[in-house]
């Protein structure tokens, strides 16, 4: 089998893609986890609301695109507020409450959105049909944009929690608790922020993998355990390591894929988590 | 009275961690509450802010009633507490924990303001101002702990073993900061085993003994009584 520099480098860009939509879904579950002290079994749910959304929007309503990756995010993030507000505040940290509530409603959404669309695959337009040609290299542009879209969005993440007042509580309230409470900040008002901010995140990954790939009510799950494993490489509440994680995770995938078979992308992530644990288990960036 | 709790009970589990504590703590004024280990003087702090619901009393703060209440509501009225083993973070910079610190602070040029009056006062701190929190030493980060409770300009500072593991030297220098503060009008309430620096610093005390207030009064008068001294004050 010939392999040329010209797959080799669409396997970076495709592993950067891919990773920068782990990105957008792991960034929420971590920062879920590291401020409530809440896995978020039904974040890979959102993440698929966040794309048959966008299908909804885009392709069965006719809007453009983007403008319906906007939208998807701002309702994505409505319906993460109504979910911490009515399955996840009445628990009172419980956490065995957080794990059967969250799974729960993870196989409530998949089947509604099962019932409300057609059978069939699904698949959003292109986000940018075409490609660039880089030195006789031919570079999916529909997979730059993906990333550079990710890369926005992350760097917008790090800006609020670093630049603004609320931000910087969120950040505290992972490190200490009661400290936090001790300056007055309102942990339910952490709580909402947290959940709306990592839904938005994850419809846009969503929306993105939909665009590049296939739309299934069970792509959830997938996503799901790809955002666990990039928390176990990256570290509990880190955002470069979040980062980190998910690129590592989809570059690695992909040049593997490559040489050995789509099958890799199954059993990597679960080969990486188990190393991880057994010899880094803080993460690359995590704390403690 | 700018504090009054009454007829405090807290119950952890089956345990009785106080039976009936009250005391007043007059505006402007240092109380000390003393007491050995265990006997319930970080919880009082805690049934204070909220940290802890009492099973039954009432605290008053400024003629409102208080208990029951969410810490950051209370935490919003003017009471800011210091929690034992400080409660930093860790990995956020001094100045990213002062920030924090003036959460509550609507006005920006207000915490521009109180953030100089900290680097002020405590130069060791602006030196450090991009040092993660965790790497300052005992001291450092004692002082900082304070410097970001001041930072919300509070009316009470509950202060919990702030001594606790610091050179004789630093619990003087705690000592000065503690009286700079009283001088600045804000009410302290501080609890300490270190006897010395409570007797130090306070206008009243009250002794604490396995969750019952076993003596309290004006330090002189209580510095007066052998009985008093010798059982409660290890002097």
């Amino acid at each position: 089998m010939d392999i040329g520099v010209q797959d080799v480098v669409q396997s970076i860009i495709n592993g950067l893609c891919m990773g920068g939509t782990y990105v957008l879904i792991g960034l929420g579950l971590t920062l879920i986890l590291g401020i409530m002290n809440i896995l978020q079994f039904a974040h890979g749910e959102v993440y698929m609301i966040g794309a048959f959304t966008v299908y909804f929007l885009c392709v069965l309503q006719g809007l453009n695109l983007y403008l319906a990756v906007l939208i998807s995010m701002v309702t994505t993030a409505v319906l993460g507020l109504i979910l911490e507000r009515v399955f996840l505040r009445p628990l009172k940290g419980r956490f065995l409450s957080y794990v059967c509530v969250t799974t729960g409603l993870s196989l409530i959404l998949q089947t509604v959105v099962m019932l409300m669309f057609s059978k069939g695959t699904k698949q959003l337009p292109s986000l940018w049909k075409g490609s660039f040609d880089l030195a006789g290299v031919f570079i999916s542009r529909e997979r730059v944009i993906a990333i550079v879209m990710a890369l926005l969005l992350t760097l917008a993440l790090y800006t609020f929690l670093k630049r603004t007042k609320y931000g910087l509580a969120m950040i505290a309230s992972a490190q200490h608790r009661e400290g936090a409470l001790m300056q007055g900040i309102n942990p339910n008002v952490m709580s909402a922020m947290v959940v709306a901010i990592g839904s938005g995140l994850a419809a846009v990954g969503g929306a993105l993998g939909g665009s590049i790939f296939n739309l299934d009510p069970y792509m959830g799950g997938l996503a799901f355990m790809k955002g666990i494993t990039l928390i176990v490489i990256g570290g509990l509440g880190s955002i470069p390591g979040a980062v980190a994680g998910g690129l590592i995770l989809g570059i690695v995938e992909s040049v593997l894929a490559l040489f050995f078979g789509s099958q890799m992308g199954i059993i990597l992530p679960l080969v990486l988590v188990i190393v991880f644990l057994i010899f880094r288990p803080k993460g690359l960036f995590g704390h403690d | 009275m700018l504090l009054e709790v009454k007829d405090l009970w807290v119950r952890y589990g089956g345990a009785e961690v106080l039976k009936g504590v009250s005391l007043e703590v007059e505006e402007g004024s240092v109380v000390s509450l003393l007491g050995a280990n265990g006997a319930g003087k970080s919880t009082t702090l805690r049934a204070i802010t909220g940290l802890v619901v009492p099973s039954s009393g009432e605290i008053w703060f400024d003629g409102e009633r208080i208990d029951g209440e969410s810490p950051a509501r209370i935490v919003s009225r003017g009471i800011r507490h210091v929690l034992e083993g400080r409660g930093l973070f860790p990995y956020m910079s001094v100045l990213e924990n002062l920030k924090v610190g003036a959460y509550l602070v609507k006005d920006k040029a207000q915490v521009q303001r109180a953030l100089e009056d900290i680097f002020t006062h405590f130069p060791v701190l602006k030196e450090r101002r991009n040092q993660q929190a965790r790497t300052l030493s005992g001291g450092e980060q004692q002082m900082l702990t304070i410097a970001r409770a001041l930072m919300g300009c509070p009316r009470l500072l509950l202060l919990d073993e702030p001594s606790l593991g610091l050179s004789p030297m630093m619990v003087r220098e705690i000592g000065k900061m503690i009286r700079n503060v009283h001088e600045r009008g804000v009410t302290v309430l501080l609890v300490e085993q270190n006897t010395r620096l409570a007797l130090d610093v306070a206008d009243t005390c009250y002794v604490l003994e396995t969750g019952s207030v076993a003596a309290c009064g004006l330090t002189r008068e209580l510095m007066k009584s052998d009985l008093v001294r010798r059982a409660y004050l290890g002097l």
